[in-house]
């Protein structure tokens, strides 16, 4: 860990941290496929989002 | 030289006065870290989205800086700092994406934001963007986001608790300095926030995991994080945030509420004329509008002024009139304030944080249909008033209200009048201690009369 961390990041907040980005970085996955996905059967680029997509690909 | 007081928590660097102008100075052992903000490209795609402050950097004798410095930097100055407890709901939230945005970017830059401090983020051009050019390290790989509980405890809490509490309890933000603790948020929300999936995670379940390892004697330092899973916390936290909204009914309460006044259409425009009228007299760099309400008048000032900060004790005002601006009127900075309680210099030796009279005086201070709300609910002596506005403006607009009027007439209907000071001779007597009134207008079809002032220097 750097010595420039001026912060205190907290044991509680490290540990479950890594359990709720474990999940995210799941989720993060299947987020990104079904926007590739969606974007073969419209023709647009999965790169570019459409403007009122939200985040979670709902 | 003069350091900058809330300039004092990171190692890096820090930030101090000299000839008039902020410098920051940054010290060697951030060096390769500054190095890399460069050379990565970082610092240009940021300041080409308007996401951090453009600096220069300038020779350290040049900026009366110490030769122990490693480099100095001359940022471009923000017209009016403004802090999170005095944030209108819709700018906090776009201040918390802006913090999410620039670690997405960061972190595909190789590097990390070390610190998410809301005190970081300011309002510049009408956008919000990050100040502190210090903020970023290189990434390592595996290694979580140190300033997690930091963006929870500035940004998400204090969001959560304005959506689904209040937009009032932004204010909390004033008695915790470094955000409100996760534990005290989650007694606060209703029981049902903790089945959001976003507020569960980062919230409930954060606390949870707080509480349960606090005086934990392990280091949780070998705690990994692949920066995929990174990338997809922040863009949960992004969505939790995103989602957030004040309550419908609150909003549409607002609407019905403020589409009256006690007035007539004629009175309303000719009262907008003359302040134009004065404003454009004046023609000042920086206008405060105190107590703004639907922001109005702060519209016409933006026609003149370079920033507008428009000030009201409602927070839904706030947030009503940030959401409402156009274009062409993001000079104006609204801010949730109660005057008769304005914000104090806080933080450490008080002085961290500054109060609101510190960061004047602005050019103009405007006080439209104000003083009755100071003098008969709050009970303030007209001396008082004139006193503090002299220390807000420069100059001063100030509508005065006679006590006919039915608004007075409606605070008084419960309670004795104890006004007995409340007239216009005694305004103008008092006012004219610490101002010189320069012109005095009534507004036709109405018992209202406009002042434009000068403070006596």
């Amino acid at each position: 860990m750097s010595i420039l961390a001026y912060l205190d990041p907290g044991t509680g907040s490290l540990i479950i941290q890594a359990i709720i980005a474990f999940f995210c970085g799941v989720a993060f996955t299947v987020k990104l496929y079904w926007r590739r996905f969606k974007a073969f059967f419209s023709g647009k680029s999965a790169d570019k989002p459409e403007e009122n997509q939200t985040p979670d690909g709902e | 030289m003069e350091r900058e007081l809330s300039s004092f928590r990171d190692p890096s660097g820090h930030l101090y006065h000299h000839a008039g102008q902020i410098f920051r100075q940054v010290n060697a052992p951030y060096s390769a870290h500054y190095d890399h903000l460069k050379t990565s490209g970082l610092y240009q795609a940021l300041t080409e989205a308007g996401l951090l402050i453009p600096h220069e950097e300038c020779a350290p004798e040049e900026a009366g800086a110490p030769t122990s410095a490693w480099k100095i930097l001359s940022p471009e100055r923000v017209g009016f700092i403004s802090y999170p407890y005095e944030w209108p709901f819709g700018l906090y939230k776009e201040a918390a994406l802006t913090t999410l945005k620039i670690q997405e970017i960061a972190l595909d830059h190789g590097m990390t934001l070390k610190d998410a401090s809301a005190y970081n983020i300011q309002v510049h051009k009408g956008r919000c963007l990050l100040i502190d050019t210090l903020s970023f390290e290189k990434y390592e790989k595996g290694t979580p986001w140190i300033a997690y509980r930091q963006f929870c405890q500035h940004f998400l809490a204090p969001l959560s608790l304005m959506a689904r509490v209040g937009p009032e309890t932004g204010l909390l933000m004033r008695d915790f300095i470094d955000g409100i603790p996760l534990d005290l948020a989650c007694r606060m929300l209703p029981y049902t926030s903790r089945f959001s999936p976003g507020l569960g995670m980062h919230l409930f379940l954060h606390a949870g995991s707080q509480s349960k390892h606090a005086g934990n004697q392990k280091s949780a330092s070998k705690s990994t994080v692949t920066l995929h899973s990174l990338k997809g916390m922040i863009d949960n936290l992004a969505s939790t945030i995103e989602k957030l909204e004040l309550p419908r009914k609150l909003q549409t309460e607002w609407s019905n509420y403020h589409e009256t006044h006690n007035y007539s259409n004629r009175a309303h425009d000719e009262k907008a004329k003359i302040v134009e009228a004065f404003v454009k007299k004046v023609s000042p760099e920086s206008v405060w509008d105190l107590g703004a309400n639907t922001g109005n008048y702060s519209r016409i000032a933006a026609r003149t002024a370079r920033q507008v900060v428009a000030l009201d004790i409602d927070p839904l005002c706030t947030h009503m009139l940030h959401g409402g601006r156009e274009n062409a009127e993001r000079t104006i900075l609204p801010l949730t304030m109660n005057l008769a309680n304005p914000s104090p210099g806080i933080g450490w030796a008080g002085s961290e944080r500054q109060s609101l009279t510190d960061r004047g005086p602005a050019d103009v201070a405007m006080a439209l249909a104000l003083i009755h709300h100071l003098a008969i609910v709050n009970n303030v002596p007209l001396s008082g008033i004139a006193s503090y506005f002299s220390s807000l403006g420069k100059h001063l607009i100030i509508e005065w209200i006679p006590k006919s009027d039915s608004q007075i007439q409606l605070m008084l209907k419960n309670r004795r009048d104890i006004f007995g000071d409340y007239s216009l001779d005694s305004f103008e007597r008092h006012f004219g201690e610490s101002f010189e009134i320069l012109e005095k207008v009534p507004v036709p079809e109405s018992e209202r009369t406009l002042y434009l002032m000068r403070r006596h220097e």
